[in-house]
């Protein structure tokens, strides 16, 4: 029985360690990718904060109708869903999914329609399962995302509100708190509110052609840019998961090591201690 | 010459940031010269050229993909989907982005790509054509 033990034991350590292996090679990849992407995330903050006020700006100073203002009689919206294309990220892609999920029950039940846009492998491969209205879908376009992406992405969305399909878009993602902290966001990104409460503080700017045209030429790229800043994010944050992740089982699985290492030892002790049992027993009566 | 602040953002990171004397950048109204003390004015900038002169030296030019230009009373701000000093341009790199994109336009795309590599081919010619001035 002990021998039989010794080898169980044994087994079960080359696999754990063989997991081990790979867990930890997760971790470092995931932390050197987490690196770069942070870069990257930081680095587009400065752009989308001024496009952002620039819009805002717009919005406060001039009193004007754009199609890109009010559609909510449209009862139907879009839902832009980023996920990310690979799993083993602890419950990245299950808290962003969870939340589209809740969305989804509460427009379920006021009976409105929508129409889903999932970005990332894992959010496709949910949507689709499920069976619901996928409007148009991007895989593995975070980890090398170009801005030209980005626009091909925000080109759609935005000629399909200007063709009515829909008369609200909202987008999920995760947004990077640190390193540790990862939340699911929610974001509405049309129709662009007017924030009445901030009155302009430069109404004499000069818009050319017209506040109108400046405004209908900016929200693309904001839609642009926020598309953009999502992606990036999500992307830090499922970098940021996987390495948490990995570096829980790496723990898990040394610590486990420790333990079939020790019971391996107890084994190998009480399959001596048997031996020399056997062979005194042996030697007192084989004698006679 | 008073100078003015000058600040170009594009998503990768803060293209330049710094003090300029003058700036014509092509908006889509026309050109447009912007000099320090300027009144508020804001307008979108399609594909094209830009230049910009500093204290002391002559006009240097940029490419510049897609923006939005901003004056305010305290700086001038440039935000663009991508930027290139016309000296820094690989011409030859964009000539093969030109061509690459040519030749995929000339197969059957689906709508969706098809735009994609016309912005490309749009933004290659850009390049070309100021690095080439």
């Amino acid at each position: 029985m002990a021998t039989a033990n010794i080898k169980d034991v044994k087994r079960r350590m080359k696999s754990v360690e063989s997991t081990m292996q790979i867990t930890k090679a997760m971790e470092l990849v995931a932390s050197s990718k987490l690196r770069k992407a942070k870069e990257r995330a930081e680095a587009c903050q400065p752009y989308f904060a001024q496009m952002y006020e620039t819009m805002c700006d717009i919005l406060s100073a001039k009193d004007f109708k754009s199609e890109f203002m009010s559609k909510r009689h449209l009862k139907a919206s879009l839902i832009v869903v980023i996920a990310g294309d690979r799993g083993l990220a602890g419950g990245f892609n299950h808290n962003v999914l969870k939340m589209a999920q809740q969305r989804i029950d509460e427009l379920n039940k006021k009976g409105e329609t929508f129409k889903i846009l999932p970005v990332g492998k894992k959010a496709v491969e949910y949507f689709s399962k499920r069976g619901y209205e996928v409007y148009s879908s991007y895989q593995n376009v975070a980890e090398e995302l170009s801005f030209e992406d980005a626009e091909s992405i925000s080109a759609e969305i935005v000629k399909g509100f200007e063709f009515n399909k829909y008369g609200t878009v909202e987008l999920l993602y995760t947004h990077f708190v640190s390193a540790l902290m990862q939340t699911p966001e929610s974001i509405a990104v049309l129709p662009v509110e007017g924030q009445t409460e901030a009155k302009s503080n430069c109404p004499l700017t000069i818009y050319e052609p017209s506040a109108e045209a400046v405004f209908d030429g900016i929200v693309p790229k904001y839609v642009t840019g926020l598309i953009y800043c999502a992606i990036v994010n999500s992307f830090v944050s499922e970098q940021a998961a996987r390495r948490t992740a990995m570096e829980s089982a790496s723990d898990n699985a040394s610590e486990m090591i420790d333990k079939l290492s020790l019971l391996y030892n107890r084994a190998r002790q009480a399959q001596i201690t048997q031996e020399i049992n056997e062979i005194v027993a042996g030697s007192m009566f084989g004698g006679k | 010459m008073a100078e003015f602040r000058l600040k170009i953002t594009t998503p990768e990171k803060v293209f330049f940031d710094g003090m300029a004397e003058r700036l014509i950048a092509r908006t889509t109204e026309g050109d447009i010269g912007i000099l320090a003390g300027h009144v508020d004015y804001v307008s979108n900038l399609p594909s094209g050229a830009m230049k910009i002169k500093q204290k002391g030296g002559g006009f240097r030019a940029a490419a510049i993909a897609d923006g939005l230009l901003k004056v305010s009373k305290t700086e001038v701000s440039v935000l663009c989907s991508a930027i290139e000093w016309s000296d820094e341009i690989d011409v030859e790199r964009a000539k093969r982005a030109e061509a690459e994109a040519r030749k995929l336009l000339a197969e059957k795309l689906s709508e969706r790509d098809e735009q994609i590599v016309k912005l490309k081919l749009s933004r290659a010619l850009n390049r070309i054509n100021v690095a080439e001035k």
